[in-house]
């Protein structure tokens, strides 16, 4: 598909080095689901999350979320206009095609609650009255290693609302040299032309629904589960609805490289962006290893 | 506070229904107080378990502890012995209930029941009862599943399911245990004397106490045969003999200076010398060969017809042709028995203490049948003349049998002979008795049964309404002859049965045996019900010692300790290689496509040729893998690839055989490609 194409080139030279991330990212949107991206702060998220809406087209916001946030700071309030004599909701910042939630784990729990709401339901009731939030709604968060100071730890039912989580890391020493030679990347990705519209990311979405999975796919997907509920090394399995991700960000990420099936290879791809942040450790240790290992043991073909 | 241990709700229906049901067969047994203890128990615990009232405290407990152990004492007069202990077993049981503060309580409770379910076969011991503690077993089963499922939202049906499956896995294994666990005395014959009435016949016979037998339509013991069961006619079960009449009863007795050793044995020690003339007259004659299996009767003697052998184990053989056990017959038991009438000729000599006893009537009393008697033993020389003038007596005058007869009071011979005339078989072989005896022939009367119904061709039901009394007489040179007067009067009784012939007779008495003669349907099921009762209690019941060491023998070709051992251990392996077994292949929940056996032959072929995939590998990374050892084959790896991942994950269908067949193809040719 030539248009995902050059969106990922147009991405590309303003987060230089970085282009499988990339392709998840868009793959993320594709499929339809929210991002969370992990990384120390000046790592390029932010401009990540502003070059994706310039391609897109999307309207765009950005939230910087710290400790004193309240929900109404994201959802919006309901104000007395002493004109019309009658209460109007003044909307939040979540009203956009694509919010950018900084630092999600710099708020309290209860408004990180208010969002994740939103990003499930991709609805806001505020005072009783239920809005509908725009069609494409996409929220890119970021947040910083939890060892830092200051944060709270999304609960894992939260992170199950993000369909993939990503970290891009640092840059290689070519790239990092491009960049101090470049110049402010970020103004880059303000200058960005748009490639796709919004409605044509609506179909493309649509699209990768009809990407097709057979049953010896699905079988494959299904053992990939069964692997993780039987890892005694895991506190839990991954969840149906964890199941149902990986399967649209496959079909997603198939669609991206330009096939109508999905292959085991496009599972794999996806699978740690997809699995890694719903799983526990039980005894310490790296769920990034375990959930690599689990896709060493789980045979492609079964045998 | 500590935390009490919560029944999950779904459990909780099955634990009540087990501890119920568990408990029913006691209830109905027991007194009246253990349903009122069990009923407060669950209304207790439904009351705890909603949180309107607290666990019962330390001192409650006790004190409901103290009160059921009195009341047990009260209604038993003691706290052992089958009847009491199960009754305390089964309210300790309800009372557990009571107490269930940590999940440790309910796994107690839960075998508790177990043991009171084992307890209901003390005392119930049919199929249905089997049944009905199968029922018990699952209903109790199913609890401990529950409790050990988290989820608070399991369904009920799926722990009964689980149940059943984990009975249906223990089926072998108790058929195994059954078959091969050693039958120890103490266990397998525990006494239950005292709570049982005795049925059936009784050591004495007064006028109306066979009759009222008549009654009763209970079961007293089938017969199985080996061969063609001898005609009804010839079907006198013999069981007991009254030798001493004292005017209105007649009682078993031995000749004076006799002492039992002298008229019963034992099978220990030398034979006596009448045992020895009568195995002598038995020689290898035919007879009768037959398995009795009987209901318990709380009495010692035994059924069967004239002149019985046995192996005289737990049985004694007496003298007037008898069998008789050593002990009560508390539970079912079965003996074997050659009955061979030809023996008969080994009596024929009568003692002169025998003889005095078999003449012997009591002082004064009936003067007219002794005056008949005597008028008798003038006119006729031999006893045989006597003995039919006597049934010509009862022929010729208008006797009548019936089950209804007229009270008799004083002389009742003389009462019954000259007055009534209507009477039941033992007013026949009473008044028979006394007049050959009057008229100098030795005469004595036999009580048992007589007749019994074929049930489905394979073995004879006889049922107290069959039992009969009759006389035996001692004629010289054929020694004691079997007389039976009732069949002078009405000879259908012995031909037909009572049924019949009381059908015959229009006798309304009908309706005593439950009015079963009037629907077929209701006897034809009575007679299936009975067949299934028959062959629990041959096979599973009447599994007894005899029956194990003679399986054994037979399939283990041994009985020795350490064959039946070996044996039971075997079995416990295969039994447990089976279910291993069954286990593994059943986590293959669908067989393995063919499409995927390709692929595994390829990766096989190519492990041969030293290009080892990992397991998880998948058709990229074999074509990857190949094309980097090996340049040359990478076209025909990428063919293979190709079609295979077309197949895989972009057909709509699965493969054809000629789109399998090509795959094939193309895997031949990527072998190929690695020789060159």
């Amino acid at each position: 598909m030539q248009a995902l194409d050059k969106a990922l080139a147009q991405v590309g030279s303003v987060v230089l080095g970085k282009t499988e991330q990339l392709k998840l990212a868009l793959a993320c949107m594709l499929a339809g689901g929210h991002l969370l991206i992990e990384d120390l702060p000046g790592m390029g998220k932010t401009t990540l999350a502003h070059a994706l809406a310039r391609v897109f087209r999307l309207d765009y916001r950005r939230v910087q979320f710290t400790s004193d946030m309240l929900p109404a700071d994201i959802l919006g309030v309901s104000v007395f206009d002493p004109d019309s004599r009658a209460f109007s909701l003044r909307e939040g910042p979540v009203f956009t095609q694509l919010l950018l939630a900084d630092e999600i784990n710099r708020a309290t729990p209860k408004t990180q609650g208010a969002l994740l709401e939103a990003m499930e339901e991709r609805q806001v009731t505020l005072d009783g009255a239920t809005r509908a939030l725009p069609d494409p709604f996409f929220v890119v968060a970021t947040q910083n290693p939890v060892t830092q100071a200051g944060t709270f730890v999304l609960p894992e039912s939260q992170l199950d609302r993000f369909l993939m989580r990503i970290s891009l890391g640092y840059p290689s020493p070519e790239v990092e040299r491009a960049l101090l030679a470049g110049g402010d990347l970020r103004e880059a990705a303000r200058a960005l032309k748009p490639v796709i519209d919004p409605s044509g990311l609506i179909k493309l979405t649509a699209h990768v629904a009809k990407v097709r999975a057979t049953d010896e796919l699905l079988d494959y997907i299904q053992r990939l589960l069964e692997a993780t509920r039987a890892d005694d090394r895991l506190e839990a399995g991954l969840s149906p609805r964890a199941g149902l991700g990986l399967l649209r960000a496959a079909r997603a990420w198939a669609l991206l490289h330009d096939r109508n099936y999905v292959l085991p290879e496009d599972v794999q791809a996806v699978w740690s962006a997809v699995a890694e942040h719903r799983l526990q450790s039980r005894q310490g240790g790296s769920v990034a290893a375990m959930t690599q290992s689990l896709l060493q043991s789980v045979p492609v073909v079964r045998h | 506070m500590a935390r009490i241990y919560q029944i999950p709700s779904h459990a909780r229906t099955w634990l009540t229904l087990g501890i119920v049901a568990a408990s029913l067969p006691q209830l109905l047994r027991g007194p009246l107080w253990q349903a009122a203890l069990l009923l407060l128990v669950l209304g207790w615990r439904a009351l705890i378990e909603r949180q309107r009232l607290a666990s019962p405290g330390r001192l409650v407990r006790l004190a409901l502890l103290v009160a059921t152990v009195a009341a047990t004492w009260r209604s038993f007069g003691r706290l052992h012995g089958p009847e009491a202990g199960t009754a305390l077993i089964t309210s300790l049981f309800a009372l557990k209930y009571l107490e269930l503060v940590s999940k440790r309580d309910a796994y107690v409770l839960i075998v508790l029941g177990y043991f009171v379910c084992a307890t209901v076969l003390l005392f119930y011991r049919g199929p249905g009862a089997a049944l009905y503690v199968s029922g018990c077993l699952l209903l109790l089963t199913a609890s401990l599943a529950g409790i050990n499922y988290s989820d608070t939202h399991a369904r009920r049906r799926q722990h009964v399911r689980t149940a059943a499956v984990l009975l249906g896995q223990a089926l072998p294994l108790a058929v195994v245990l059954f078959i091969l666990v050693p039958r120890v005395a103490p266990m397998w014959s525990m006494p239950l004397g005292g709570g049982q009435a005795r049925t059936g016949m009784s050591d004495t016979m007064s006028p109306g106490q066979v009759s009222s037998l008549t009654e009763s339509s209970a079961l007293a013991f089938r017969v199985e045969f080996q061969g063609p069961p001898p005609p009804p006619r010839e079907r006198y079960w013999r069981g007991l003999t009254y030798s001493y009449f004292d005017g209105t009863t007649w009682s078993q007795a031995r000749p004076r200076g006799w002492r039992d050793r002298d008229t019963l044995y034992r099978g220990r020690g030398a034979a006596p010398p009448w045992y020895q003339s009568l195995l002598a007259a038995r020689g290898d004659a035919a007879g009768y060969r037959y398995r009795v299996i009987m209901e318990p009767s709380q009495r010692r003697w035994l059924y069967a017809l004239a002149v019985p052998f046995t192996d005289l184990d737990g049985m004694g053989l007496a003298r007037d042709w008898r069998l008789v056990a050593d002990h009560a017959v508390d539970t079912a038991l079965g003996y074997r028995v050659h009955s061979v009438p030809a023996a008969r000729a080994g009596a024929l000599t009568l003692e002169q203490a025998e003889r005095d006893l078999m003449l012997s009537l009591p002082e004064g009393g009936n003067p007219r049948a002794r005056a008949l008697a005597e008028q008798w033993r003038r006119q006729y020389r031999d006893n045989s003349a006597r003995v039919n003038a006597a049934l010509g007596y009862f022929r010729q005058r208008p006797f009548h049998y019936t089950l209804q007869p007229p009270r008799l009071s004083g002389d009742t011979v003389d009462g019954f002979l000259f007055g009534t005339r209507r009477g039941f078989c033992e007013h026949y072989a009473s008044a028979f008795t006394f007049l050959m005896r009057a008229a100098g022939v030795p005469a004595r009367v036999v009580a048992g049964y007589q007749g019994g119904e074929m049930n489905a061709g394979e073995y004879l039901q006889v049922r107290q309404y069959d039992a009969h009394a009759w006389a035996e007489v001692w004629l010289s040179g054929q020694g004691w002859v079997r007389v039976d007067p009732t069949g002078a009067v009405a000879p259908e009784r012995v031909e037909l049965g009572l049924r019949g012939a009381l059908q015959r007779a229009g006798d309304g008495a009908d309706a005593a045996l439950g009015g079963i003669g009037r629907l077929p349907l209701l006897f034809q099921l009575r007679q299936w019900v009975d067949y299934l009762d028959f062959n629990w209690q041959k096979w599973v019941l009447g599994y007894r010692q005899d029956q194990q060491r003679a399986l054994w023998q037979r399939l283990l070709g041994g009985v020795s300790p350490w064959r039946v051992g070996l044996a039971l251990m075997v079995s416990l392996a295969v039994f447990a290689a089976v279910l291993g077994a069954w286990v593994l292949l059943r986590r293959r929940d669908r067989p393995i496509t063919p499409l995927q056996r390709e692929f595994h032959r390829l990766r096989r072929a190519l492990a041969r040729r030293d290009l080892t995939a990992p397991a998880a590998a998948s058709a990229a990374e074999l074509a990857a893998l190949v094309s980097r050892a090996r340049p040359t084959a990478a076209r025909a790896a990428g063919h293979w690839r190709c079609l295979f991942e077309q197949l895989a994950y972009r057909g709509e269908q699965p493969p054809a055989r000629a789109e399998l067949a090509a795959l094939a193809r193309r895997r031949r040719a990527l072998l190929r490609a690695l020789r060159r």
